[in-house]
């Protein structure tokens, strides 16, 4: 603390100074625990915050960060005058909106579904078979993808010939394409994503269902009235994330499943950002490409959750 | 369930068979791809070619994987992604929760400031490319690190063992305090021991991020010796003939092992490790996560 600050405050309160190395001492163990955690994330998230700076600059790989030259919205200018980028946007807007229409409910139903099961093992047989697929890297799924979908030797492709139809080149298809990765997507996260309104429904007391049954609720009733009211505010909570992840269409999905034959349909900015910003080493532009998309993130993410702190229900923070 | 006692309606029993028999048929939906690919990979090739639904294996060989394993990339890959796996997971857990628990702590000085500083970093990132040039300027690449130290502490996980923390009852630990304990000694012989289930837990999900990971590769790392487990099998699964090519898998070979039967049987081989350590972490799921409010 310099020694006007130390004067300033003193003045205010004439024990501040002293209070704080109270502290300081009688919990320098917690502060030290502390530290490592915040140095890591000073390093990997904080510097690369700063580095947004490049959005603003021309690049310069000799130059560094700080000495690239300044050009003002120059590369967002680039960005948005680029037809490419616009169909970039709509594809990332389309493709998370499907996943959100059908990928939000989807673990709802099913934790529902599953609150049902009568028997426990069997349920818990049922969890841990449908959250296995979450466990699974991409790459692996993506491998799994393409096998199934060959166009010469795929499964699905012989039960479509079984069935008397003609072989189909899903994955080079601009029509089908947003549609597997929707369908994939869901199939890969619907069970895990059951996990959390699991954990909201275990929480309720069974004697509201007791209490309800005696009354003659039937258990649709129950459901309506007692279980979907208890996992209500856990709804509301992924409802602000996936809201405020609107741009984020899901990188490594589309990274490697995507081929030049369905750019036009499937190129989101993620992937954009990394072909212009690693491929072509135009990191001003990438990286304009990238602030535009965490900075609308972080409004989001602001303004949903101030909304539905003031409909009444517990925000994210 | 509370009242399955009761006699059920003729709708509610109805409703219980179609209810079993629909999670039937999805578990198999979701375990038929890996027994597909699992029989695919220990198929005869040339009986595989033919393709169609793998009930069985067509013959018996275990040629693929023998092919595979002599693969240097292959092996070289399954070690950096074990190494980095192993020590990574230590690393990412261990002050995930140094960082967590002064945070649950109501007396901390400050606490609010660095909550929300931890808050911050979900709310908004520098993104790929300016994280790139940090670890470029750091010299991390083609450095093992690189695999390890970016993104390892974040700040849901710290969340979320903040909140499992916040919910120990304290006068567990005022006893040791009386004792004359330090926070480094309770934290140490109280409150780990006390908190398997979230360890396990954020351990389970940390240790899954490092073995999935591809990208790390693809960003930072250029010498093969370095490559990641996921890494090797992208570029088997996306690009394939060549692939095999500068695997030095020859013509020769290829035209007993199709690229087919190599995907599946990399397939197995990465997915394995998952499928061992899965069963024994996944009943601490339930108690460990405690998604909800971040808020302190």
């Amino acid at each position: 603390m310099s020694s006007a600050e130390n004067v300033l405050t003193t003045k205010k309160k004439p024990s501040a100074f002293k209070n704080f190395m109270k502290y300081l001492t009688r919990d320098k163990y917690l502060y030290l625990l502390l530290l490592p955690g915040i140095v890591a994330l000073f390093i990997f998230n904080y510097i690369p915050m700063y580095g947004v700076v490049i959005a603003f600059k021309e690049y310069n790989i000799f130059a560094g960060i700080s000495k690239s030259p300044w050009v003002g919205f120059l590369q967002f200018e680039r960005l948005f005058r680029n037809p490419d980028f616009s169909q970039v946007i709509v594809n990332t807007l389309l493709i998370s909106t499907y996943k959100l229409i059908w990928g939000f409910p989807a673990p709802i139903i099913l934790a529902l579904l599953l609150n049902e099961l009568r028997n426990k093992h069997f349920k818990k047989t049922a969890q841990t078979i449908l959250y296995l697929p979450h466990f699974i890297s991409w790459v692996i799924f993506a491998g799994l993808i393409v096998t199934f979908l060959n166009p010469t030797t795929g499964v699905v492709n012989d039960i479509i010939v079984r069935l008397g139809g003609r072989k189909v080149d899903f994955l080079a298809s601009k029509s089908m394409f947003r549609s597997i990765l929707v369908i994939t997507d869901i199939y890969k996260g619907v069970g895990w994503g059951t996990i959390v309104y699991l954990s909201a429904i275990s929480g309720v007391d069974p004697t509201l269902y007791e209490a309800a049954t005696v009354d003659g609720a039937s258990r649709f009733r129950q459901v309506w009235h007692i279980t979907l009211p208890a996992i209500r505010s856990v709804v509301v909570v992924l409802l602000i994330l996936n809201l405020s992840n609107i741009l984020n269409a899901g990188f490594d999905q589309v990274f490697l499943l995507y081929n030049p034959l369905v750019y036009e349909v499937g190129d989101i900015i993620d992937t954009y950002v990394y072909r212009k910003g690693l491929v072509d080493s135009n990191y001003s532009l990438a990286s304009a490409a990238g602030l535009f998309k965490n900075g609308i993130a972080m409004i989001l993410i602001v303004t949903t959750n101030s909304i539905v702190k003031r409909l009444g229900e517990e925000g994210l923070w | 369930m509370a009242g399955s006692h009761i006699k059920r309606t003729i709708g509610e029993r109805i409703f219980d068979v179609f209810n079993v028999i629909l999670m039937i048929v999805l578990m198999l939906l979701m375990l038929y791809p890996f027994w597909h690919i699992i029989m695919y990979s220990f198929s005869e090739v040339h009986l595989a070619m033919k393709g169609g639904l793998f009930l069985w294996f067509r013959g018996f060989t275990l040629e693929t994987y023998k092919t595979i394993l002599r693969n240097p990339t292959v092996a070289s890959g399954f070690k950096v992604s074990v190494i980095v796996t192993v020590v990574g997971t230590l690393y990412a857990t261990f002050f995930t929760a140094t960082t967590a628990y002064p945070l649950s702590k109501k007396r901390l000085k400050g606490r609010g400031f660095f909550s929300f500083y931890v808050l911050f970093t979900m709310l908004f990132n520098g993104g790929m490319i300016p994280t790139y040039l940090l670890v470029k300027n750091l010299g991390l690449i083609d450095n093992i690190l690189a695999h390890i130290l970016p993104g390892a502490i974040g700040a849901w996980n710290i969340f979320i063992m903040r909140n499992f923390f916040a919910g120990i009852p304290e006068s567990l630990e005022e006893s040791a305090r009386i004792d004359g304990a330090s926070d480094l000694l309770i934290f140490f012989k109280i409150i780990i021991p006390l908190s398997k289930a979230v360890l396990a837990t954020i351990g389970l999900f940390v240790a899954v991020g490092y073995w999935n990971n591809y990208f790390s590769t693809i960003l930072y790392i250029n010498s093969r010796d370095l490559w990641s487990l996921q890494a090797v099998l992208r570029e088997i699964i996306t690009s394939t003939e060549e692939a095999m090519k500068r695997q030095g898998i020859t013509v020769t070979h290829a035209q007993t092992i199709t690229s087919q039967s190599v995907i599946s049987a990399n397939i197995v081989i990465a997915t394995v490790p998952i499928l061992i350590v899965y069963p024994f972490c996944q009943k601490y799921f339930i108690k460990g996560v405690m998604v909800g409010s971040v808020k302190g």
